[in-house]
């Protein structure tokens, strides 16, 4: 039974790639941080099936023990401050997390298990201010916020680690992928648990930023399939993993009040407090390649995807009602 | 009140190649010099220089002491762990220093001197292996080693404050440059070092990796009065500073040999050991925007820096014979 090693565990993509693996059948390790607030939500069904291990990106000695002890056959670093407003408020923090901490993870790897194979967790927001529409593997990055510069620094030093060091090491090119899991601080949870909300009388209004952003939004279950598949073929290689089709935070809207029965104009409230400093231009990807050689594509389109998880959340606030745990929830960006 | 206060400068890396020839420049413009190492002090050859609050570039509050202690109006940040080869033994290192040192160095200006103009040594490094030659500020980034990835976020980062913070940042993206003051790590100082010590009979051989591996190499005395320019426009940006001409690792055999009536052929032996294969396309930079927008060229030319080079060793080498005869 092939063993893999997840950071990130308590994240979106942790929970379902660990759900997808276990479904394979591997042996499940997750990488925890020690926090003072229970992180575990994600994962809480899964608890009895996957071990759960400690360490910290920010610590290589850790890191070390860690890959030395469990000898994975894959690992999967999912593990950042991924929260890219965040990024303009602690550049250097997630600078250790989602750049160095990339290089002190492959560095364990490299000295402790070399033949494991690594998969990268790279993100559209290093294509920024975008050089070619759509994009794909080729197209020229350049970053628009902490975040993005710290992604491309990972997706840099991964490569690096393949091409000189021969490490099975590949970078995954995800572009935004969304679920029932994804943090409230992200726009399109914080729409649909908005719309649960209102929906059940709670609020009356969604204040949100910039309308007219758009992305490219896939659904996170099936991304994690597409790191999978990138780590059995024969040669690593980096993959642009997306939809390719672009929706506007309207959109978003439109369809999450839709699903209620509810028209969106009568709620959203536009509050420039969200809008971004400076705000990434088109992302769209071409996930051609993927397709190609992986034979991956996304199976749940955006309309779904959208009532997928305004359903979730009308369930979610029910029960929060019904227990008296309404939470206020944060203010955010996209 | 006091008297007009001097425009001050804050160099980190002064124990570096590129800091003493930095300072030098400054000094004839009258500029207060100040220089933040990690030791906290100066090299003796540079006593117009003053010594800022010790810095490491690990530690975000060194770095924010001693700029709130100078309170410079520029900023010049040279200091990284500089190597190519060293990055690939400690990756880790490198990307803390040279990265994540400068995220730490522009935070710390933003928040204690925010007006202050600052430079940032980039390098061709951060091109990799391109696919067209020359390279110029529009080129693709891609590192090909930890040392050009740090780099490469470094400058990434550098634009984006310049850009999103409205700081005055400039970028340099210096080509290989050398000088007396390199250290013989370095395979032109590996060269010139090798071919004094053939010529005084101090040694037969010279072993080297690829002779055909190219670069373009300026003086270092060049690129830094670039980098003082670059600070001295109305709008910051990103430079190439190069010379624009490639030339192989055997041209400078072959010059530094020749300056001292030998035939590299008969001494040099490659070592597959030290051995990189030849890039496909050669890092050369076209450095048009700094001529264009600074007015800068470079004026020591690849024959005249071999030489330069050579000399400093022949003078290097008479010296040390005098101390040990004494």
């Amino acid at each position: 039974m092939p063993t893999a090693l997840i950071t990130g565990i308590t994240g979106q993509d942790g929970s379902y790639l660990a759900e997808h693996l276990l479904g394979l059948g591997y042996e499940v390790v997750g990488v925890t941080r020690r926090t003072s607030t229970d992180t575990g939500s994600r994962i809480e069904h899964l608890r009895e099936r996957i071990t759960l291990a400690g360490a910290d990106l920010l610590d290589q000695t850790s890191l070390l023990a860690l890959v030395q002890k469990h000898q994975p056959d894959e690992v999967y670093n999912l593990a950042a401050q991924s929260f890219v407003p965040t990024s303009w408020e602690q550049p250097v923090l997630t600078g250790e997390f989602t750049a160095l901490g990339v290089t002190r993870l492959l560095e364990a790897v490299r000295i402790a298990k070399p033949d494991a194979r690594f998969y990268q967790a790279s993100s559209s927001e290093m294509f920024g201010k975008v050089q070619a529409t759509p994009q794909n593997e080729s197209t020229p990055f350049y970053p628009r916020s902490p975040y993005g510069i710290s992604k491309l620094y990972g997706h840099w030093i991964t490569v690096n680690y393949r091409e000189s060091y021969g490490l099975y090491a590949t970078s995954g090119i995800l572009f935004n992928h969304e679920s029932k899991r994804r943090g409230l601080e992200f726009v399109t949870r914080k729409i649909s648990y908005g719309v649960a909300r209102i929906k059940h009388g709670v609020d009356r209004e969604l204040r949100l930023g910039n309308l007219e952003a758009r992305r490219d939004w896939g659904f996170a279950g099936d991304y994690v399939e597409a790191m999978h598949l990138m780590l059995q073929r024969e040669d690593p290689k980096d993959y642009v993993v997306a939809t390719g089709e672009t929706h506007s935070v309207r959109e978003c809207c439109e369809a999450a009040f839709a699903a209620v029965g509810l028209n969106w104009e009568d709620h959203v409230v536009v509050d420039p407090i969200f809008y971004r400093p400076a705000e990434v231009d088109l992302l769209v990807g071409d996930a051609a390649l993927a397709n190609a050689e992986l034979g991956w594509s996304p199976k749940v389109d955006f309309q779904h995807l959208v009532e997928m998880m305004v359903e979730a959340d009308l369930a979610l606030v029910a029960d929060e009602m019904k227990r008296g745990i309404l939470r206020s929830y944060a203010a955010s960006g996209s | 009140m006091p008297d007009a206060r001097r425009w001050r400068a804050l160099i980190t890396g002064i124990t570096g190649q590129d800091g003493p020839y930095l300072a030098e420049i400054l000094q004839t413009e009258g500029v207060e010099i100040w220089a933040a190492s990690r030791g906290g002090r100066v090299p003796d050859e540079l006593p117009f220089v003053q010594a800022a609050p010790a810095i490491d570039l690990r530690d975000a509050t060194s770095l924010a002491r001693a700029i709130a202690a100078v309170a410079p109006d520029e900023v010049y940040h040279l200091a990284a762990q500089t190597a190519v080869w060293q990055s690939w033994d400690d990756p880790v290192e490198t990307g803390d220093i040279t990265g994540l040192g400068t995220a730490r160095l522009l935070e710390a200006v933003r928040r204690e001197a925010p007006t202050a103009r600052v430079f940032v040594a980039a390098t061709s490094e951060i091109f990799g292996e391109p696919e067209r030659a020359p390279q110029d500020e529009t080129t693709p980034i891609r590192p090909a080693s930890p040392y050009g990835a740090a780099k490469a976020y470094a400058y990434t980062l550098a634009r984006l404050y310049r850009q999103q913070h409205g700081m005055y940042i400039a970028v340099g993206i210096l080509f290989n440059h050398e000088s007396p003051r390199r250290p013989p790590g370095f395979v032109t100082r590996k060269i010139t070092r090798g071919a004094v010590a053939i010529a005084r009979g101090e040694a037969r051989s010279l072993e080297l990796g690829n002779l055909d591996a190219r670069r373009d190499w300026g003086f270092a005395g060049d690129t830094v009065r670039a980098i003082r320019a670059m600070l001295r426009t109305d709008e910051p940006g990103d430079f190439v500073v190069a010379t624009g001409e490639s030339h192989a690792v055997r041209d400078w055999c072959e010059l530094a040999f020749g300056k001292l009536g030998l035939d590299y052929r008969d001494h040099v032996v490659t070592n597959p050991e030290f051995w990189r294969p030849a890039e496909p396309v050669p890092l050369v930079g076209d450095a048009t925007r700094a001529r264009d927008v600074l007015g800068w060229q470079p004026a020591v030319t690849f024959e005249e820096l071999v030489a330069m080079l050579v000399e400093a060793d022949q003078s290097a080498s008479q010296k040390s014979e005098v101390r040990s005869q004494t």
